[in-house]
């Protein structure tokens, strides 16, 4: 919210920090009222002074131009070439010299126009920022002072905060709100501005109707009638008021309102009364489907919750929010009806948020208003009406007031708040902080109080409310650091995320570098990705048919929950290859998404990514499959798990190579697939290095763990190796030759590696050469020859039976 | 006569042993002259031909000259091996400053790098870890924390709703209730993980990461809250750095504050980290609203508490001085191997 120094200076005496500005910004950003920015509006009306046109020629070498002589003071006149139509002699007005900077950065230079002298220019509203068009250059009023700095003038030599407002202090929302604050803040007093007291003969109530229908949402109404006031141009000082901080003139009666808006905090609207159909207001809840049209000319379809403003026939305006198109005040106004009401702050929210018309009026209804002044502010600005508009403003105002909330009195000691603040509460000073406050005082033995805040400040409900209040005016600086004392053991550590931290650091050992995803997708890129969702599925990886979508996504990129890390780190490795990272290796973990009827459910997973081609003296290294295939199988070593296996029984999922991929199986179940990328896939994005990627079910995997590690005493006895050489159809895998060989030897197979694969011309065409070596050991005995001759006929024979394979 | 032959012969040998260039011309020599033909076997032939009183001298010095040859012939073997191995070794010499084949260590990301470093420095006060979900019940994001339906204190956090009651968690605060639920005071906790809200731009992520404290105890005063976060601050950001506090406002606090520390990049003079003004903000907190305590069915004031919690990816920017914020998410290798 943007606040006027000057403005604030009607209330209480901020004069002295005009030229200090800074050290009041302190004091209120101290008290919790940040101030964000501070702006010296008298800066940007540098050498823009108040001209008196002695005489006006026509420029000789232009027909649209004139030649003006200008008394810009001090006895100075200057010539100033001028393109607009709408001055003469004799007229005041606004002389830009050299060295003003207007605003968008123009800055003004002694130049020559068409071979003639140019001392500066002579400005429209709009060239001085302050109107978004003009009708030619501002002409002033005759009794504007020559050559007095335009800032002076305009009363635009004052300074603007601009002040962030928590949603707890909506009393600070306006000139006089922050005026209270800072009577207690500073120690002065705070003026109350002047209201209408006295009123025409005319009757209010004889002139519009009022019912309220909905005291809940509409807790109190007031309504005065105005006739005869003549719409026109607001005054100087009203203009550049809300000029000062940030709000265009629209004319004198509009103004008045948004002018005591800003100043009390109090939203108004002003209804041309002899708009009101059958000269009857209504408050009342909309009707479902009803229609509405704002001044703003936006229509609106309402649902029937919000609160309606309305004449005999139809709604006139959303109650807090806007006011409707058919109803407000316009050059052709003569009467008005002036509403100030205070409406239900969720209401006024809803309605706001629900049609997307968010205005300072609503801005301030749904944080709250004062409802103890709502009838005073109605004829602060009936008094203002009168002033500039003229008009007869009439007695007998509606004050429909359906019984207000009352503040509760607060029970509070001065142990309380020494208590929570850490440290002696000064009690002088606390009550003097209450009072301050306009906070009730009563007096209750032991230093206890019952305390009753203002209506006004809707945050103060109990006794941390008022400790708060304490801490803040004393200042926070006061609180002292210590740390407070252990007296419980520490409660164990999330299981999950210690175990996740252990799989990351293994995972970064291997190489890979730990990537952060969103945890959102585009949902139509992600189902291009995963293409055949059932072969995604048949991986172990539990997967929806629809991505949980988000109702109000940031764009259509970030539209659903995401079902698969793949897709995020299959876009980095892009992303990396374009950026000229030809090799390299990304891992996440994090969570996809699914949806049952009752609830939504998180899966924690594992995914990796590997990419590029080793070159030179390097080529020939592990493709990137080999790398990921490795990583994971170290990392299930680590973690204890030994019966894993990799398998290609199933359809690839659809983003993997058909020759480069296995299914991971863990312990019997399928825990998710490493492979290459589909050359499709590579071929559509232009990638030429190969690319392997991994998924995992991390909770699958992580299941039981740590796992408990039991002692297995150490043999005694040497080991035996033999060596057996098979051959075997190509397309059989080895992996099943091994594990079955393992389960027929038993334990006394303590290893049994391959050490030599051969293809070629020595064997038929379709059939390979194995050559393993086992070990052979018993813990409690040492194996004699025939216990070993015993052990490789076994495995000889796992051999045939596994996967048909004959000694060579 | 005879009996000045084994000196002889001795003299001979050591002069042949020192002169030996290799151990294999060293053991030659040590044939010629003590091997079972060798000059010192030969020599023992003499002693027949001595007198009978002459032969037990003879013989004891014949013995003492082959002990003092056989003692020599292992120091000087000692000396001529280490030489030959030495030789051998630079032989062997290979270039260790090669570049390794393979890949280098992984790293971790900035945001979990400082996520973990927070976490280690809580837990040594005894703070435990919880984490929650991503997609939250409304009630838990919002209405447990004091932030009702309709609430302007709801348009401090732009929202992701996914329906009608699930919201992606706007905030780690969820966890506090959870754990209030969940668990029995006395309790310290520290939440962290993703959190999410409707706003990117230039400095802000739609998905970042909050990480927050949670202290209750019987009694719990903002001293002990201002003590605890200037601990964090001087072990994360490094010894002689403040804490001060500013009032603000978070509807699950009463009193609130936002927590700004010197800046740990100019230690306080004044930089563009700062924007000069020697204070950087790094999160908020304050005491436990009760209302929250009410919602989790806690006893107050019985048990009171505070909480305060700071934005992951802000934290990494100060410590790291990293200058965009669209480089967390990006995932660039030459980003993440600096970390």
């Amino acid at each position: 919210m943007k606040i006027s120094l000057k403005w604030l200076n009607d209330f209480v005496d901020v004069s002295k920090f005009l030229s200090a500005p800074q050290e009041l910004a302190d004091i209120l950003t101290k008290a919790g009222l940040e101030v964000e920015e501070i702006q010296n509006l008298a800066k940007d009306y540098a050498c823009v002074v108040v001209g008196h046109i002695v005489s006006k020629e026509k420029h000789p070498n232009a027909d649209k131009l004139s030649l003006c002589q200008v008394d810009i003071g001090g006895g100075l006149i200057v010539q100033i070439v001028c393109g607009a139509q709408n001055h003469k002699a004799g007229d005041k007005v606004i002389a830009a010299l050299a060295g003003a900077v207007l605003p968008g950065n123009f800055v003004i230079k002694k130049s020559k126009i068409r071979d003639c002298e140019s001392n500066g220019m002579l400005c429209s509203y709009k060239e001085l920022g302050l109107a978004d068009s003009s009708d030619g250059i501002a002409i002033l009023d005759p009794i504007a002072k020559t050559g007095q700095s335009f800032a002076e003038f305009g009363g635009y030599d004052d300074v603007t905060f601009e002040l962030k407002v928590t949603p707890n202090r909506a009393d600070c929302l306006s000139h006089f709100g922050l005026a209270r604050e800072l009577g207690c803040l500073l120690g002065k007093p705070v003026k109350t501005p002047e209201i209408l007291t006295k009123f025409s003969d005319g009757k209010t109530k004889q002139k519009i109707k009022l019912q309220v229908l909905n005291n809940e949402l509409c807790p109190r109404y007031c309504g005065r009638y105005i006739s005869g006031v003549k719409i026109g141009p607001s005054p100087e000082w009203l203009k550049s008021r809300l000029q000062s901080i940030g709000m265009n003139s629209i004319n004198n009666v509009v103004d008045v309102t948004n002018y005591v808006m800003l100043e009390m905090g109090q939203p108004l609207h002003a209804f041309d009364a002899d708009l009101i159909a059958g000269a009857e207001v209504i408050v009342r809840s909309a009707h479902p489907q009803e229609q509405f049209k704002t001044l703003k000319d936006q229509e609106i379809t309402l649902s029937g919750e919000e609160l309606v403003i309305c004449d005999a026939q139809k709604p006139v305006a959303l109650a807090g929010v806007i006011g409707g198109l058919n109803s407000g005040v316009s050059d052709a106004t003569k009467n008005i009806f002036l509403e100030s009401a205070f409406f239900n702050a969720m209401s006024v929210r809803k309605s706001s948020r629900t049609h997307g018309v968010e205005t300072d009026s609503a801005y301030r209804f749904s944080r709250g208003v004062d409802p103890s002044s709502t009838a005073n502010i109605m004829d602060r600005a009936a008094l203002l009406i009168q002033q500039v508009a003229g008009g007869e403003v009439y007695g007998d105002a509606y004050d429909i007031n359906s019984g207000l909330q009352v503040k509760n009195p607060i029970r509070i000691s001065i142990k309380t708040v020494s208590e929570r603040l850490g440290y002696e509460a000064d009690e002088k000073l606390f009550l003097n902080y209450m009072k301050g406050l306009q906070i009730k005082v009563e007096s209750l033995p032991n230093s206890e109080y019952m305390m009753t805040p203002p209506i006004f400040r809707f945050d103060i409900e109990r006794d941390m409310d008022l400790v708060e209040e304490y801490a803040r005016l004393h200042g926070y600086e006061h609180i002292q650091e210590k740390i407070p004392a252990l007296k419980a053991e520490p409660a164990p550590h999330n299981a999950e995320y210690l175990l996740n931290q252990k799989v990351s650091q293994f995972i970064r050992a291997e190489g890979f570098n730990q990537a952060f995803n969103y945890a959102f997708t585009s949902g139509t890129l992600e189902s291009a990705f995963i293409s055949d969702l059932v072969k995604l599925k048949n991986q172990g990886l539990q997967t929806d048919e629809q991505a949980i979508k988000i109702r109000n996504p940031l764009s259509e990129e970030l539209n659903v929950m995401r079902r698969v890390l793949s897709l995020g780190l299959w876009r980095n490795t892009l992303d990396n290859i374009r950026a000229g990272n030809q090799n390299g290796a990304l891992f996440e973990i994090g969570n996809v998404f699914t949806k049952s009827t009752t609830a939504y459910h998180e899966h924690s997973r594992l995914a990796l990514v590997d990419w590029g081609e080793s070159i030179g003296i390097y080529a020939g290294a592990a493709l990137p499959v080999h790398t990921i295939k490795s990583s994971i199988e170290k990392l299930f070593q680590s973690l204890q798990i030994s019966a894993y296996s990799f398998v290609s029984l199933s359809e690839a999922p659809s983003f993997l190579h058909l020759g480069q991929w296995a299914q991971v199986i863990v312990e019997g179940k399928a825990v998710g697939f490493v492979g290459s990328v589909h050359p499709r896939y590579l071929d559509d994005e232009k990638i030429r290095v190969p690319v392997a990627i991994a998924e995992l079910d991390l909770q699958q995997i992580l299941k039981g763990q740590p796992r408990p590690v039991k002692f297995k005493s150490l043999s005694k006895f040497q080991p035996a190796v033999r060596d057996f050489a098979f051959v075997m159809q190509s397309n059989k895998a080895v992996g099943d030759l091994l594990k079955d060989a393992k389960k027929s030897c038993g334990s006394s197979l303590k290893e049994l590696t391959v050490f030599d694969i051969y293809e070629g011309d020595k064997l038929p065409i379709g059939q390979k050469s194995v050559a393993l070596r086992a070990v052979f050991q018993a813990t409690e005995v040492a194996l004699s020859e025939a216990d070993l001759v015993q052990l490789s006929q076994k495995l000889i024979e796992s051999a045939k039976k596994s996967v048909d394979a004959s000694l060579r | 006569m005879s009996k000045q032959i084994p000196f002889q012969i001795r003299d001979e040998a050591l002069q042949a042993f020192q002169s030996a260039s290799s151990t294999q011309e060293l053991y030659n020599f040590k044939v010629k002259y003590l091997g079972k033909t060798g000059a010192l076997t030969e020599v023992m032939k003499i002693m027949a031909t001595l007198p009978k009183e002459d032969k037990p001298a003879f013989g004891q010095v014949v013995n003492q000259v082959k002990t003092a040859l056989e003692e020599k012939y292992l120091e000087i073997e000692l000396l001529l091996k280490n030489k030959e191995i030495d030789s051998q070794m630079l032989s062997q010499k290979l270039d260790l400053s090669f570049p390794t084949a393979g890949r280098e260590q992984g790293k971790e990301h900035p945001i979990y790098k400082v996520t973990n470093e927070i976490f280690s420095i809580m837990a040594r006060i005894g703070y435990s870890l919880r984490t929650g979900s991503l997609i939250e019940k409304d009630y838990y994001n919002f209405e447990a924390l004091n932030i009702p339906p309709n609430h302007p204190a709801r348009d401090m956090q732009d929202t992701f709703f996914v329906d009608e009651t699930h919201v992606l968690r706007t905030h780690t605060s969820p966890i506090q209730i959870h754990s209030l639920e969940n668990e029995k005071p006395p309790l310290r906790i520290i939440g962290t993980g993703p959190v999410f809200r409707c706003d990117s731009d230039v400095s802000h992520l739609p998905n970042f990461h909050q990480i927050e404290g949670m202290c209750v105890d019987e009694k719990v005063s903002m001293s002990d809250l201002k003590g605890t976060i200037s601990f964090f601050v001087r072990e994360f950001f490094g010894a002689g750095l403040k804490t001060r506090f500013r009032p603000s406002f978070f509807p699950f606090t009463e009193p609130s504050a936002e927590v700004d520390c010197s800046c740990p990049i100019c230690k306080g003079k004044g930089c563009s980290m700062c924007k000069q003004t020697g204070w950087i903000e790094i999160g908020g907190c304050g005491l436990i609203n009760p209302k929250v305590f009410e919602h989790a069915r806690v006893e107050y004031p019985k048990w009171q508490g505070f909480a305060f919690g700071f934005g992951v990816e802000r934290m990494a920017i100060i410590k790291y001085g990293v200058d965009d914020i669209r480089l967390f998410p990006a995932n660039d290798i030459r980003f993440l191997k600096q970390f």
